[in-house]
């Protein structure tokens, strides 16, 4: 066993892995209410998740701002510290916009026409897959995870942007698809800011192992070739 | 580019057939505070008293490798250790004033080097005092003992006495580590305010301390540099797995 510091920050890394993965099982639930897959979890249920998720967010922070107060962390320690409570806020963000999905979902009407249209089951998909790589990435700690998260955000950016462009034309000759098109691309941009805070959460990770903060660098310069 | 002050190459250290430091080599720039700081008995005291030769009153010490002060090496033998430590002054863990008064011990040393106009005292004894920001709570009392003054107090009125004889270095063995908190952040505050002045090493058993008052660390263990840097960079991202080890207090 290790110093009652060591136990303390193992519990905190724990606890980092619970909230990660309560975030993405609210994703993929999301996605199934989106989907209109007939095992999606009913609502109370995601209420109720996204209800431990804000518990554990604080607790989080009453933790990290504990360790500041009276063990003056420095180094590996400090760092992890300071990425601790930004991946939190990342992860906290994540549950709320799958609430907000889960919600958006409903307003969609013939969504399974749209969905199927516009490419969306693809693009959800691959939401949910940068969302376990990002929780691999954070229990890891590996370099070739980050690389890989940084990569799919860039396709599921692009695969976003598309797919709007194209409900937005489909608004303009139809206006009996305003309604839920707009929906849609809230949606959408739903599912994009996930993705952006699966990379925020990355790139966390990486100034963790790395000691190099990259959050405002260009994929070019981190992975050189992409 | 920053001014080197000390140039340390290759510098050993034997008491006796015990190897104590072991081929020391770094920099020391001018007008900053570098921290020496390691698990006990890593040789970090050792070797800051050989930068005033305090280790010359020891018996059977022997050093190897140079010691540049200014490009002067200080163990050539031409050299006047007196005037090392007129120039070097040091202050230690445990207060050290003259069991006399409070104006004798900061003119006791410019008396000896030969000043002895009353005003030229005055004027030093004021001056030292008001650098080592303790003027205004002794300057009604100088006739007083100092040996009646706080333990902070004391420390202060040390480092006064230390700069009265216009010192360049000043090397800090521990000078807070007997003090209360409020001494030991008017000490730290005051070490802030010398560097400016002064080139200033110390050697502290507390981390945070080193991390709050220097510009640059250094890493000792078992007698050998195991790193230096900035501070910054020491205490946010160490080069060395043992210096990572040690701040993180996963040993030592």
């Amino acid at each position: 066993m290790g110093t009652h510091f060591e136990i303390e920050l193992a519990k905190l890394k724990t606890i980092i892995e619970r909230i990660g993965l309560l975030a993405e099982g609210q994703v993929s639930e999301a996605i199934k209410v989106l989907l209109q897959e007939p095992e999606a979890a009913q609502p109370k249920v995601i209420k109720k998740t996204e209800n431990k998720i804000d518990k554990l967010d604080v607790k989080i922070d009453e933790i990290c701002q504990r360790i500041f107060a009276l063990k003056q962390p420095v180094a590996s320690d400090l760092r992890f510290i300071m990425s601790a409570m930004q991946i939190s806020n990342e992860i906290e963000r994540i549950g709320d916009l799958s609430i907000s999905i889960v919600k958006k979902a409903k307003n969609i009407k013939e969504k399974h026409d749209l969905i199927l249209k516009f490419n969306v089951a693809d693009i959800s998909k691959l939401v949910e897959l940068i969302t376990v790589k990002t929780n691999n990435c954070f229990v890891t700690r590996e370099g070739s995870t980050i690389g890989e998260i940084l990569i799919l955000n860039k396709d599921i950016r692009n695969k976003c942007e598309d797919a709007i462009h194209e409900i937005v034309n489909e608004m303009k000759v139809n206006s009996k698809a305003v309604v839920s098109g707009t929906n849609l691309v809230i949606v959408l941009k739903h599912l994009e800011r996930i993705s952006e805070h699966c990379t925020n959460i990355a790139e966390y990770v990486y100034f963790m192992v790395n000691a190099k903060i990259i959050k405002h660098e260009k994929l070019d310069d981190i992975l050189p070739g992409e | 580019m920053k001014e080197i002050k000390i140039k340390v190459n290759d510098l050993s250290l034997h008491y006796a057939q015990k190897k104590a430091l072991n081929e020391i080599t770094m920099d020391i720039p001018a007008n900053k505070v570098t921290a020496l700081i390691g698990p006990s008995g890593c040789g970090k005291s050792t070797f800051l008293r050989c930068i005033n030769r305090m280790n010359d009153l020891i018996p059977n010490v022997s050093i190897t490798g140079k010691m540049l002060v200014e490009g002067i090496d200080i163990y050539d033998k031409n050299v006047d250790v007196v005037n090392i430590r007129k120039k070097i002054g040091m202050v230690f863990q445990k207060s050290n004033p003259f069991p006399k008064s409070i104006y004798e011990n900061i003119a006791y040393g410019p008396r000896i080097n030969g000043i002895n106009d009353k005003s030229r005292l005055d004027e030093i004894v004021e001056t030292s005092l008001r650098q080592a920001a303790i003027w205004d709570e002794l300057k009604d009392r100088l006739g007083d003992s100092a040996l009646g003054l706080s333990g902070g107090q004391q420390q202060r009125l040390c480092i006064g006495r230390t700069l009265a004889v216009n010192p360049d270095i000043i090397l800090m063995d521990e000078p807070a580590s007997a003090l209360d908190p409020i001494s030991t952040s008017k000490i730290e505050e005051l070490i802030h305010q010398l560097k400016e002045q002064y080139t200033i090493i110390i050697v502290t058993h507390n981390m945070q301390q080193a991390a709050r008052t220097s510009d640059h660390t250094a890493f000792f263990y078992m007698g050998s540099l195991i790193e230096m840097g900035k501070t910054n960079a020491i205490f946010t991202n160490p080069s060395q797995k043992q210096t990572e080890d040690y701040i993180t207090g996963r040993f030592g």
